[in-house]
């Protein structure tokens, strides 16, 4: 009886204290506290966000609200704007929520890759 | 059994402490956005490096608690693009406008008040404290709350010398102000607010678990 309700009283305790996550960050909120920290860490989080996504597509899981447009940043800031843009189009489509953003990004890209061959 | 059914009632209770009262949240639930935009940080403390240190730390929480939240590193680029570099002029602008920009349906502000580290010989006290304010998109304000955390290293020495336990304080001193521990202290105060008796609901993405 009383292991019982120290079983139970765990349970009601865990159930109350600790928040079940539903996304995997693959631990981005730490990375990109360093890379603000450190810039020198910006690397360590922009391989730290392809993992996760490789993961998960291996999976087939869904990756968190986001993350594809935080990757997509990091190659947009290190000068890889195809790279970019393929996951600005991810974020577009996996959440509808991100659609206008996430349009306007891709459009001002293209726009500006568009002028750059014209040149 | 009379000891058990103590036991048992004592665990009931401490298991969830509720507030007796609560916000007004018909603005909220009214508006029911599903995303929210979550802007570079105002900082009213000294510390230069605290504004990126807290944002880092809401996204997460916010969407666990089942909304979209636009990618916050993009969203600073995105302004800092725009010639928005500080928070203050972010905070200043009129929130309809953000909104229309990132096409959200909500924005929180944060307000940073304090984010400093006392030090004493023998202990050193870390406090943080937050303005947390969610607006919609017509500049409506749908929900705030202010939280301030204090750290204050536990010396209980039960049972030592004393002299153990002043070596043992001042080696947690020392520690402390080594690396202030500010990240756990802010993340306490996000889900506090987020997660508290005093917080908005849940979000359109929120997996319900089974049973609740």
């Amino acid at each position: 009886m009383r292991r019982a309700i120290s079983a139970l009283c765990a349970v009601i305790l865990s159930g109350c204290a600790t928040v079940p996550r539903q996304y995997e960050w693959g631990g981005y909120e730490t990375l990109l506290f360093a890379a603000y920290k450190d810039p020198s860490k910006v690397e360590a989080l922009t391989v730290g966000l392809e993992n996760q996504v490789n993961v998960l597509d291996q999976r087939k899981g869904k990756v968190a609200p986001g993350l594809y447009a935080e990757l997509g940043t990091l190659y947009l800031q290190a000068g890889a704007t195809d790279k970019a843009i393929a996951m600005y189009v991810r974020e577009r489509d996996t959440w509808p929520e991100s659609r206008g953003l996430m349009t306007a990004l891709i459009q001002n890209l293209e726009r500006g890759q568009a002028e750059g061959k014209s040149k | 059994m009379r000891t058990t059914t103590a036991a048992l009632a004592l665990c009931l209770l401490t298991g969830c402490v509720s507030q007796p009262v609560k916000k007004d949240l018909s603005a909220f639930i009214a508006t029911a956005p599903r995303s929210i935009l979550v802007v570079p940080t105002v900082n009213k403390s000294l510390d230069v490096d605290a504004p990126n240190y807290v944002l880092s730390t809401l996204p997460v929480p916010l969407a666990e608690k089942g909304y979209y939240v636009f990618p916050v590193h993009t969203t600073k680029h995105v302004l800092e693009h725009e010639g928005y570099y500080e928070g203050d002029r972010i905070h200043q602008m009129p929130p309809e406008q953000l909104a229309q920009m990132f096409d959200a349906d909500a924005i929180l502000y944060v307000t940073i008040n304090r984010w400093d580290a006392q030090y004493m010989i023998l202990a050193t006290q870390v406090t943080v404290e937050f303005d947390y304010r969610v607006v919609g998109r017509d500049g409506t304000e749908l929900w705030k709350e202010n939280k301030r955390m204090v750290y204050a290293p536990q010396n209980n020495n039960s049972g030592g010398s004393p002299l153990a336990g002043l070596i043992a304080a001042a080696i947690s001193a020392a520690v402390t102000r080594a690396a202030p521990n500010y990240l756990p202290l802010t993340q306490q105060a996000n889900n506090e607010v987020f997660y508290g008796p005093q917080a908005f609901p849940d979000g359109p993405y929120k997996v319900r678990q089974a049973g609740k």
